[in-house]
């Protein structure tokens, strides 16, 4: 059974000003192992899908469901990584990736030991103790995919995590959390507006189009997954790809 | 160590050490001239009084007992009032984060009690709570308690939506949002706010004291200038400065230690 599954979900959203429909009969499955990317001009409703992924939003129509459960009682099975790495500063590092249990009350030793294992395991080992300020970028970044995965959930949801780093560290960045999430065997779905970060990273993008947003297109990438997606970024597909979902975006903004 | 930042340490250290010596000459060369000027009837120290005369003055009340009854009690009313209007504003602000209803219903009636000096409703707090200890430590109280409620919840609201949204996300509840998110996030802003409040404690305190006291330092001020012992009066104005520093600094220094956690 499919991990994820949106049925002509709609989602309006309701102001003083007036209504804004956001998103119009999504239709989605996506299988484990899988990592999705989310494309669409700037302002269609990408995030609003992410936070409906996410249980921040019920959409007005439709539904979603989990190993074919509705969503809300499988929330523990998705985590979610913001578009800052959003870590808490009066935290230490090991104690912000324990966040997540620690509000669903499930800090046991083992989830303990496993955090611990974790931020080892990807580099952190002696930072575990130190604030979050005195890491570089880079590291906060991990620190923050690491908090997503001390609760064990089978979906990662990232919603453009990596907005807010300088273009160099952008690319090993990107190439680090590809690398964690294959490792951990993790099945994802990534917002970004960068194509090339959507086609290196992803084995389906997804093109939505302007608001509300209608799925206009799904790529499925086929590039060596061997590769760290930087590196995926030098095979001849790629460029087919980048010029057709470009294609696809500049039609919209038109 | 290069030698070219060798010098800079140097020069740096002799900076500090030029505007030490500045302060604490202009402070010498301010008392002394007062001084002097008494001393050679420049001025009549009976209206200027003088270093000397504030020293006996402050020996005096020490003799007489009186020094510590007044400082005790000022401090007592200062520090309690400054405790209460953290709390209980905190806790109002807490309640207004909490119910976005409460905080529409209640925005106008804080923006009349922020505009209203609270001075003018000393009468009143004499009369409902009586004159004594109780009316100086309610008026304090108000002088600090609406801008505490004010400030703290603008911080409370400040906090990064999406930080929010990842403890929504993670399934937490709004009083784990308030324990885990919202007061350690507000710290560094509650300490600030801290700062503010003492200051605003001692206006509250002494006119307080103005109003109703038979001791404190606003009783000594007022009773020094009613019979003319302008001594007492400097005297009283020069411990006010010292006590409302030390607390300053107190507050200050707690903030320094709780912002390493921050930064």
């Amino acid at each position: 059974m499919a991990l994820l599954e949106l049925k002509s979900v709609s989602h309006t959203y309701h102001s003083p000003e007036g209504e804004t429909q956001a998103l119009n009969d999504i239709n989605l499955v996506v299988e484990e192992r899988e990592f999705v990317s989310i494309v669409g001009p700037s302002g269609c409703g990408k995030s609003t899908l992410l936070s409906t992924l996410a249980g921040l939003i019920t959409p007005s129509e439709g539904e979603v469901t989990i190993y074919g459960n509705p969503l809300s009682s499988e929330k523990d099975l998705i985590a979610l990584m913001p578009q800052r790495d959003q870590l808490f500063e009066w935290r230490t590092v090991l104690n912000n990736v324990l966040l997540s249990p620690e509000i669903k009350k499930k800090k046991t030793p083992e989830v303990i030991n496993y955090a611990k294992e974790l931020l080892c395991k990807y580099g952190l080992k002696d930072f575990m103790q130190k604030r979050p300020s005195e890491l570089s970028g880079g590291m906060r970044q991990r620190v923050a995919l690491i908090r997503t995965l001390v609760g064990s959930p089978k979906l990662l949801l990232l919603d453009e995590p990596f907005s807010a780093l300088d273009f160099q560290t952008r690319l090993s960045v990107c190439d680090d959390v590809s690398r964690i999430i294959d490792e951990e065997q993790k099945t994802a779905i990534l917002v970004t507006h960068d194509i090339g970060e959507a086609i290196s990273m992803s084995t389906k993008v997804v093109v939505l189009t302007e608001r509300p947003a209608r799925i206009k297109k799904i790529y499925n990438v086929d590039l060596d997954r061997s590769l760290p997606p930087l590196k995926r970024r030098e095979q001849k597909a790629y460029n087919v790809y980048f010029r057709s979902i470009w294609k696809d975006l500049e039609v919209i903004n038109e | 160590m290069s030698e070219e930042h060798k010098l800079y340490l140097k020069k740096i250290k002799i900076r500090k050490i030029v505007v030490l010596t500045i302060q604490i000459g202009l402070l010498i060369f301010a008392f002394g001239l007062w001084e002097l000027s008494a001393y050679l009837e420049w001025s009549d120290p009976f209206i200027t009084s003088s270093p000397s005369r504030i020293v006996l003055s402050i020996i005096d009340l020490h003799r007489s007992g009186d020094l510590w009854l007044h400082l005790g009690a000022t401090l007592y009313e200062t520090v309690l009032s400054f405790m209460l209007a953290t709390l209980i504003g905190v806790l109002v602000a807490i309640a207004l984060w909490w119910s976005k209803m409460l905080t529409d219903v209640l925005e106008p009636y804080l923006i009349v009690l922020n505009s209203l000096p609270k001075v003018a409703l000393g009468p009143l707090i004499i009369i409902w709570v009586g004159a004594g200890r109780s009316a100086i430590i309610t008026m304090a109280l108000l002088i600090s308690v609406i801008i505490t409620i004010i400030s703290a919840h603008t911080g409370f609201k400040a906090v990064d939506k999406e930080k929010i949204e990842l403890l929504h996300a993670m399934g937490a509840t709004k009083i784990q949002i308030l324990y885990k998110l919202i007061l350690p996030a507000n710290i560094p802003n509650i300490i600030s706010i801290l700062k503010i409040n003492v200051g605003l404690s001692w206006v509250g305190t002494i006119m307080g004291e103005y109003l109703v006291s038979k001791e404190g330092i606003g009783y000594l001020l007022v009773y020094g200038s009613q019979v003319f012992k302008l001594d007492l009066v400097m005297a009283s104005t020069i411990l006010l400065c010292i006590l409302a520093t030390l607390m300053y600094l107190s507050v200050a220094l707690i903030e320094k230690l709780i912002n390493r956690f921050y930064k």
